[in-house]
């Protein structure tokens, strides 16, 4: 329970330090000055500090809906796999309960885009339901192929299998889901080259776009349940795709995990340097990359059983 | 005449369930209503109609109900005729749920050997010894599923929905359409079992076609109630998903798999009966304020219409199968049974059920974006009409309607361990295997899946888990004493406007524009520009028309070949004698030749030289020369 409530609390303070370290590594490649990997805790300190604006335009959603966006992403926190072997995991959630979560996050961001009578924030809310629409499907059957691997559809529970059995003899149908997995990630975080976060230009917005006329308080919850948002998908790839190194002593595998958890960040960080973003009306070819990567995932898995 | 079997119990429990938070909404509806005692008749005999469906104990008694249920429905939709298109959606209605009907007759007539009178178990026996049993699938499946809604008969629930005063939208849709689901489990189960494997692979078909023909035509539409009509043949399509997966376990001899697919298809027809009743009341009471169907001229609603909103809110996220509500819990037992197929040992089938895993997947994604567009255009933002802008919260008894049908939404939420036994009482009284046990090992706080590897959801502890969070947040924002104020949004320095926001159209522009190869839509732009300026204009529209692909290609593709078809019977009978001569030597030729093909040896030189022969003929003789 204490190592539970350790990995917890790391996640929830490590959150904001991954996207402000992707940010400050983007900058770095890019030979720019680099801001500070604090700078999102002192952006969160400014936020809570600042006055909360609403919209007259505005109704009852605005004001509860950013709870009811991070509320959601902080119950899908409580369930992902245990960081090391031993740890204590809820093991009554499974993988289509957390996309649902992750769903219900973003459904309430929606509204709150079409809240406050602004085009931008129609138009990020447009946008996103096109994209996460095109999610879904990737998603669940990434979900189905890699619950075939593990065993096991529930989160916690296949994150500990694939620790004690790797699938040595699946590595094939593996490696697929991997690949479709890491697409959503970028896909739903709303990276390049899905979405560019740092950009306020109409042409490219989405997720930025939904969240313009929040202010203070409000946009601090989004904030965080942005990089929280983050810090799920990334320790799910780590637990189900690189289930290494849990059975080493506590520190040293929380350690590890951490270690994993930049990883993934570099990961994402050459991909945004290196790659353009995409039109909206293409990002279906990449969501459709990894459709066909989950499918031959499960038909590798079924056919060849490798 | 009449039987109380389990089956009929639970679809009677369906039907109350539906139809008494109606009455209250009926009720308040009834003010706006010209032919008061036109409706009222006919809603009653409606509601007693369906009862008498589902408690039939014979053919003749069903066929009777249905009957009755048919035309008071039909009558229900003329309750206000000289709305447009009302005409034409009754005239379509009734022509479909007739062409339905005539199947079901040709299927009780053939089951019952004519005997009409004849019990459900006789016909069973009757059944078992006809050499055609998939003849009298068909039939059933042609009748029952033209009602029901399913693609590809599913074209004029769009119409027909819509036309109906709003409490009888939600009866049609809620209720109605669940009978022919009842009439589904009544024949499959009593009469039609045991069941190939085909049939199961047809209904799964059927369901992945509709839910996404469903969804994907609700995202285009404007008229807020043809969108729900929509999406109730999405809906029907995921119940028959689940339908067909029982169906297919149940002939591999997979029993328990089967069992919790129909365990599924019923709890999905039980939450679709809740939330569809609810979200078509709200619109219904939308309707009542602004006096437009059109989603368009809606916006800001939440602010004045705050329980329709609320009621509304709730329905929208059970229907997009968002955690923790009643319509997430019967989707993911869908995608449990679905995922059951990898134990399913015939590789093609296997292969093939990730494309059904896939086709609900996305249902799934785009019915969020279709209700983030139906709540958040009607309800958020800046009113885009002056109805809008005078509407008012409807009157006390629709909205005990509303709260009322609220309330089931959250009991199948929040009991549906209890209603799941119901079900499971039901398939086992049906002669099938019970599962409960197997779905509630520890408890009733943890719902699993009977799927080998397959997961766990405990709607409850997920919901107190998410009101708990989001009870810490506000607390935690109490305590951080935050300042607030209000102020216009920003409109990049113009004034903030009905017109500055997004519109449905606009919303849906991009999944439109994605699905363009299917929609095929009509555009209309139109722009008055200033004095020749090609930047600047006075006024300015677009409007975009999407007719469905199954109505211009199936329904008025066979309009078309029937009038060609006559066309040239037509020229036939105006043939010169010298062509009628033509024809019968031709006729001559055309049956020694196949004569000779049949009555004696084939080989394919003979029969080349021949048709080559009457080709000739042909052209020459009949056709002539083009003048």
């Amino acid at each position: 329970m204490i190592l539970y409530l350790a990995t917890l609390v790391l996640l929830v303070l490590l959150a904001p330090l991954l996207l402000g370290f992707i940010k400050a590594l983007k900058m770095r490649l890019l030979f720019k000055r680099p801001l500070p990997i604090w700078q999102s805790y002192y952006d969160f300190a400014k936020l809570l500090h600042k006055e909360t604006i609403l919209s007259v335009e505005s109704s009852a959603v605005t004001r509860i809906g950013p709870m009811l966006v991070l509320a959601p992403l902080i119950v899908a926190l409580l369930v992902l796999p245990p960081a090391m072997k031993g740890a204590f995991y809820i093991g009554f959630v499974d993988a289509f309960t957390l996309t649902g979560l992750l769903a219900l996050s973003t459904f309430f961001l929606m509204l709150i885009g079409l809240d406050s009578a602004s085009a931008f924030g129609g138009m990020g809310a447009s946008r996103e339901a096109f994209i996460s629409a095109l999610v879904e499907p990737a998603m669940v059957l990434t979900v189905f192929s890699v619950s075939m691997m593990a065993g096991s559809l529930g989160v916690g529970e296949a994150g500990v299998r694939l620790a004690e059995h790797f699938p040595t003899t699946h590595m094939a149908s593996f490696v697929f889901a991997a690949i479709a997995f890491f697409i959503l990630l970028i896909a739903e975080n709303g990276r390049i080259p899905v979405d560019n976060p740092e950009t306020h230009l109409e042409l490219t917005m989405v997720h930025e776009a939904m969240i313009l006329d929040l202010t203070g308080f409000h946009l601090a919850l989004i904030e965080s349940a942005a990089s929280l948002k983050f810090v799920i998908f990334a320790s799910l790839f780590a637990s189900l795709f690189m289930p290494f190194g849990l059975g080493l002593a506590a520190p040293l595998a929380l350690l590890v995990f951490v270690g994993k958890l930049f990883l993934i960040a570099t990961a994402v960080a050459l991909v945004e340097v290196n790659t353009a973003k995409l039109r909206l009306f293409k990002v279906p070819n990449l969501l459709g990359i990894a459709i066909v990567f989950a499918f031959l995932s499960l038909i590798t898995f079924y056919v060849l059983g490798a | 005449m009449f039987h109380l079997d389990a089956l009929s119990l639970i679809f009677l429990f369906l039907i109350l369930l539906g139809v008494i938070p109606n009455l209250f909404y009926s009720q308040g509806y009834l003010p706006h209503i010209e032919r008061k005692a036109h409706y009222l008749v006919h809603y009653f005999a409606f509601i007693l109609s369906m009862l008498g469906v589902v408690t039939a104990a014979n053919a003749m008694v069903f066929l009777f109900f249905w009957e009755v249920m048919s035309l008071t429905s039909w009558q229900l939709i003329l309750t206000e005729p000289k709305e447009k298109g009302t005409i034409e959606a009754a005239r379509f209605y009734f022509f479909m749920t007739h062409f339905g009907f005539v199947f079901l007759l040709l299927f009780f007539l053939i089951a019952t050997r004519g005997d009409l009178q004849m019990s459900f178990e006789q016909m069973h026996g009757v059944v078992a010894h006809f050499a055609y049993p998939t003849l009298l699938f068909f039939f059933l499946a042609l009748g029952l599923l033209s009602k029901a809604g399913a693609v590809p008969l599913h074209v004029w629930l769009p119409y027909a929905h819509p036309a109906a005063p709003s409490p009888v939208s939600a009866l049609m849709s809620g209720v109605m359409l669940k009978v022919a689901i009842y009439g589904m489990f009544r024949f499959l189960f009593d009469v039609l079992y045991p069941w190939p494997l085909e049939w199961g692979v047809l209904i799964l078909v059927i369901g992945a076609l509709s839910s996404l023909v469903g969804v994907l035509y609700a995202l285009s539409e404007h008229d807020i109630k043809a969108l729900l009509a929509n999406h109730s043949i999405e809906n029907i399509g995921i119940i028959l998903i689940g339908f067909g997966m029982g169906m297919i376990f149940d002939s591999l001899g997979l029993g328990v798999l089967s069992s919790f697919a129909f365990l599924a298809a019923f709890f999905h027809t039980f939450n679709h009966m809740s939330f569809k009743s609810l979200l078509f009341m709200g619109a219904g009471s939308v309707l009542h304020e602004t006096h437009t169907k059109n989603i368009e001229k809606y916006g800001g609603l939440a602010k004045a219409m705050p329980i329709t909103a609320l009621t509304f809110l709730l329905a929208s996220i059970s229907i997009s199968a968002l955690p923790p509500t009643n319509g997430f819990l019967s989707e993911w037992m869908i995608f449990q049974s679905l995922l059951g197929s990898s134990q399913i040992a015939d590789m093609s089938l296997k292969l093939a059920i990730p494309f059904a895993i896939f086709a609900l997947a996305l249902t799934g994604g785009l019915a969020i974006a279709c209700f983030v567009k139906a709540y958040g255009i009607t309800f958020l933002g800046l009113h885009r009409s002056a109805n809008a802008k005078h509407a008012r919260e409807v009157n006390a008894l629709m909205r005990f309607g509303m709260l009322a049908m609220a309330g089931v939404v959250l009991s199948l939420m929040l009991f549906a361990p209890w209603y799941l036994r119901l079900f499971d009482q039901t398939m086992v009284a049906l002669g099938h295997a019970g599962v409960y046990a197997k779905l509630f090992p520890e408890g009733v706080w943890s719902l699993h899946s009977v799927a080998v590897h397959g997961g766990v959801v405990s709607p409850l502890l997920l919901l107190g888990a998410l009101l708990g969070v989001t009870a810490l947040i506000y607390y935690a924002s109490q305590a951080l004493d935050i300042k607030t104020r209000l102020h216009r949004t920003w409109a990049c320095g113009y004034r903030t406007g009905p017109r500055t926001q997004y519109s449905a159209t606009g919303f849906a522009g991009p999944i439109r524009r994605f699905f363009d190869w299917l929609y095929r839509p009509e555009e209309h732009l139109h722009k008055e520009t200033l004095a020749g300026h090609r930047t600047k204009f006075k006024s300015s529209g677009y409007e975009v028309h999407v007719k469905p692909l199954f109505e211009r290609s199936l329904y008025e593709g066979s309009v078309k070949t029937v009038n060609w078809v006559s066309y040239w019977v037509y020229r036939l009978a105006h043939f010169e004698q010298t062509r009628y001569a033509a024809m019968i030597f031709n006729l001559m030729l055309l049956v020694l030749f196949s004569y000779r093909i049949f009555a004696h040896q084939f080989s394919w030189a003979t029969f080349a030289l021949e048709s080559v022969v009457m080709l000739i003929s042909f052209k020459v003789l009949i056709i002539g020369e083009k003048r």
